[in-house]
């Protein structure tokens, strides 16, 4: 096999691939790139066997073949190497090592056989749509931190996307919840998803999709059976296994009876949280929120430290319900005050409650809290 | 041995260590409690008993119980919810009440701590006139019973408090220490486990003077770097200093296997009795914590460890448990048998910390 290709595009599919790639180094195939080269294109394939990502661009050479070489080092070289260079890859006989070459620099890697690399099965997937990257990357962008990364609790560890009905109109909904919070927030039904079945795209999947997605208006096809979806991207394609679980009935945590509500602007809430949370070690870090009239206190307290406190008044607060303390986790209040635009809603019952947490101008999305007990 | 303190001046220590305290407190202030046998946990079905009340103990009762194994024990046992926050201020009460004796104090947990009085002695004649007057102020104070243990160092003190309990007082003099040491059991040592037990009835010591006898570089060959307390205390000798503020900051166990371990299916069980001995551990000390750490040492001793954080704190030994499988099913299959393993609780915090500062949860998807 020999081949060259052009070292920026390579460098970009080899971090997706590396993304990918198993690190834990418990089965060591799983560590490994598999190229191949078919004359005029490269293939790279990674799987840890629940995500395999395949990506393929321009390639040249006339002696066609694979291999599979560790994909950390093989990024770590093309990172190094100089911008605009051309990378050329040759190996003898398919046990030879892998001779890596640009300008003088020169590496041979050793190399585990093709035969060995497992293939992921993607089966047969009935359900196919597309969804603009910008609404995808949305979609993700506003649920991912509320998932859970508790073990114990597997089918909370993603982002569950269905098809939900407000009122007669379906939408695509994606929600994460890690029983402490929870994100919810819908797009328009594309053409062809009507029929699909609720799925649950593990946290990793999702990490290395969001990767994809940094480009504007790029179309996203995916398809999807009951255990597998599949993200196509341009040239690169993600498979990856769902989670084989039942997401909760989400519904029964968000409350329809709260009240008590509050505007605040969220860049002042943001700064103020940040700013009276500083002075608590804990790594809850809880800071309690007193509402009264057109005014929110923020406060506080650290047994070592001392105590701070902010106010915010009404330039930037509105409230005109019962005065209310509550307390919350400063990282849970800042992870969804870092999903909204302009403005924040509260919507409390009681300081035992769930919170709602809505950005007035954006409907689409909602989120609830639980409240620290402070 | 040891000589190189033979020329400092003798130690006084005390240990005081309050009777059944979360029991004792909830009987004092329900008078309807007094005079029967509870238990302060909750008797849900995998609650654990935190304290038990003497009236308990009797039908076996004891503390880090399940609750269920408790009322089986005994059928009239009142369960009382725990109030950690009313316990922890009657123990800043006592610790106060220390603090007019000495400044050397080293709280243990909530109920018990060594005190070092060797230089704070007067007006008092003795040690044990002091402890005397200690037990009486938190009994006028608090209207609840402490046990103190008398002597030269902070092993027999400890001995010692356990001695005439509930509500009693004993000393170890220099005189006696030697002698008393020599013939306790060897597993009613403090810092002696079952699993060192067992070793050490293998080799045949069943004693202190079993233990003392046993030359050192043996004792090494087999306990490492413990012989030497080992062979210390096996004497009464104790050197260790009553150290103020020092805080836990993790709670672990590990163990060494006699035949190296292959599998996942085979470290599993193990783990699983690592972890209760650490959750007990953690109940012992009123602690919750938030970090699980594994650690792993292959045949070729190269030692790994993982850790998992929580945003909140464990409350249930069997979330405790199954992160830690979670971290070991992560490191198999292993690359090499494994000879160690061993699982800690850290991010600690005391439980009334942990009780107040409660994130909150969506009990629907509970």
């Amino acid at each position: 096999m020999k081949f060259t290709a052009d070292r920026a595009p390579l460098q970009r599919a080899l971090a997706h691939i590396h993304g990918v790639a198993e690190k834990r180094n418990t089965i060591p195939i799983l560590a490994n790139v598999l190229l191949s080269h078919d004359g005029e294109t490269l293939r790279l394939t990674a799987t840890d066997m629940e995500i395999a990502l395949v990506e393929e661009l321009p390639s040249e050479g006339d002696r066609p073949g694979a291999t599979t070489v560790p994909a950390a080092v093989l990024f770590e070289i093309v990172r190094k190497l100089p911008d605009g260079v051309r990378v050329e890859f040759e190996q003898a006989d398919e046990d030879a090592p892998l001779i890596v070459r640009a300008g003088r620099y020169e590496t041979s890697l050793n190399v585990l056989p093709v035969d060995d690399f497992p293939a992921m099965v993607a089966g047969d997937l009935p359900h196919h749509f597309t969804l603009p990257s910008g609404i995808l990357r949305n979609l993700i962008d506003r649920t991912r931190f509320a998932m859970s990364n508790e073990e114990t609790r597997y089918y909370l560890n993603g982002i569950f996307f269905h098809v939900a009905y407000e009122g007669k109109t379906p939408f695509l909904r994606a929600v994460a919840t890690d029983g402490h919070r929870l994100a919810k927030i819908d797009a328009e039904l594309p053409l062809g998803a009507k029929d699909m079945p609720g799925v649950i795209i593990p946290r990793k999947t999702v990490t290395e999709v969001r990767k994809l997605l940094d480009a504007d208006d790029v179309s996203i096809v995916i398809s999807l059976s009951e255990t597998r979806i599949q993200f196509q991207v341009g040239p690169i394609t993600l498979t990856s296994k769902l989670v084989d679980g039942t997401f909760p009935e989400y519904s029964r945590v968000i409350p329809s009876k709260n009240d008590r509500v509050l505007r605040v602007s969220r860049q002042d809430l943001a700064a103020a949280v940040g700013r009276v949370a500083a002075i608590s070690q804990e790594r809850s870090r809880p800071v309690k929120l007193t509402a009264t009239t057109n005014h929110l206190s923020l406060s506080a307290v650290s047994p070592d430290q001392g105590v701070a406190q902010e106010e915010l008044d009404e330039n930037s607060v509105t409230y005109n319900a019962a005065p209310l303390e509550i307390g919350f986790q400063a990282r849970y209040l800042t992870d969804i005050t870092d999903q909204i635009d302009v403005e924040a809603e509260f919507a409390f019952s009681d300081n035992a409650s769930p919170t709602l947490i809505r950005d007035t101008q954006a409907p689409e999305a909602l989120y609830v809290l639980m409240p620290i007990r402070v | 041995m040891s000589h190189q303190f033979a020329g400092k001046p003798l130690r006084r220590i005390l240990h005081i260590d309050m009777d059944a305290f979360y029991a004792s407190i909830e009987q004092r202030d329900d008078p309807t409690l007094r005079h029967r046998p509870i238990a302060v946990g909750r008797s849900q079905a995998r609650g654990v008993v935190a304290a038990a009340s003497y009236e308990a103990r009797r039908y076996g009762v004891r503390s880090a119980m399940p609750s269920r194994v408790a009322q089986r024990l005994c059928p009239d046992l009142v369960f009382v919810p725990p109030r950690f926050e009313q316990y922890r201020a009657i123990s800043a009460h006592i610790h106060r009440i220390f603090t007019r004796y000495t400044p050397l104090i080293q709280p243990l947990a909530l109920d018990e701590a060594y005190l070092d009085v060797s230089d704070h002695l007067a007006p008092f004649t003795s040690a044990t006139a002091l402890a005397e007057a200690i037990r009486a102020d938190i009994y006028r104070e608090t209207s609840l019973t402490a046990s103190a243990g008398v002597s030269y160092n902070r092993f027999l003190a400890k001995l010692a408090s356990e001695q005439n309990k509930p509500n009693g007082l004993f000393v170890i003099t220099p005189r006696q220490g030697p002698k008393f040491a020599a013939a306790l059991p060897v597993e009613r040592f403090h810092g002696i486990g079952p699993a060192t037990t067992a070793k050490m009835h293998a080799l045949n010591i069943r004693t202190g003077a079993d233990l003392g006898r046993y030359p050192l570089d043996g004792l090494r060959a087999h306990f490492g770097s413990a012989a030497l307390f080992y062979h210390d205390i096996a004497h009464g000798i104790d050197h260790r200093p009553v150290e103020p503020n020092r805080p836990r900051k993790s709670l672990g166990t590990e163990t060494t296997f006699s035949v190296d371990i292959p599998t996942y299916d085979k470290a599993e069980p193990i783990l699983r009795q690592l972890t209760e001995k650490v959750w007990t551990s953690s109940l012992k000390h009123h602690v919750s914590g938030r970090t699980v750490t594994v650690k792993i040492r292959y045949t070729d001793f190269k030692t790994i460890t993982r850790a998992h954080s929580l945003p909140h704190f464990m409350t249930e030994a069997e979330t405790f448990f199954t992160i830690s499988q979670g971290i070991l099913k992560a490191l198999s299959p292993f690359p090499k048998p494994i000879r160690l393993l061993g699982v800690t609780l850290s991010g600690l915090s005391l439980q009334n910390d942990a009780d107040t500062q409660q994130q909150l949860s969506f009990f629907e998807l509970s």
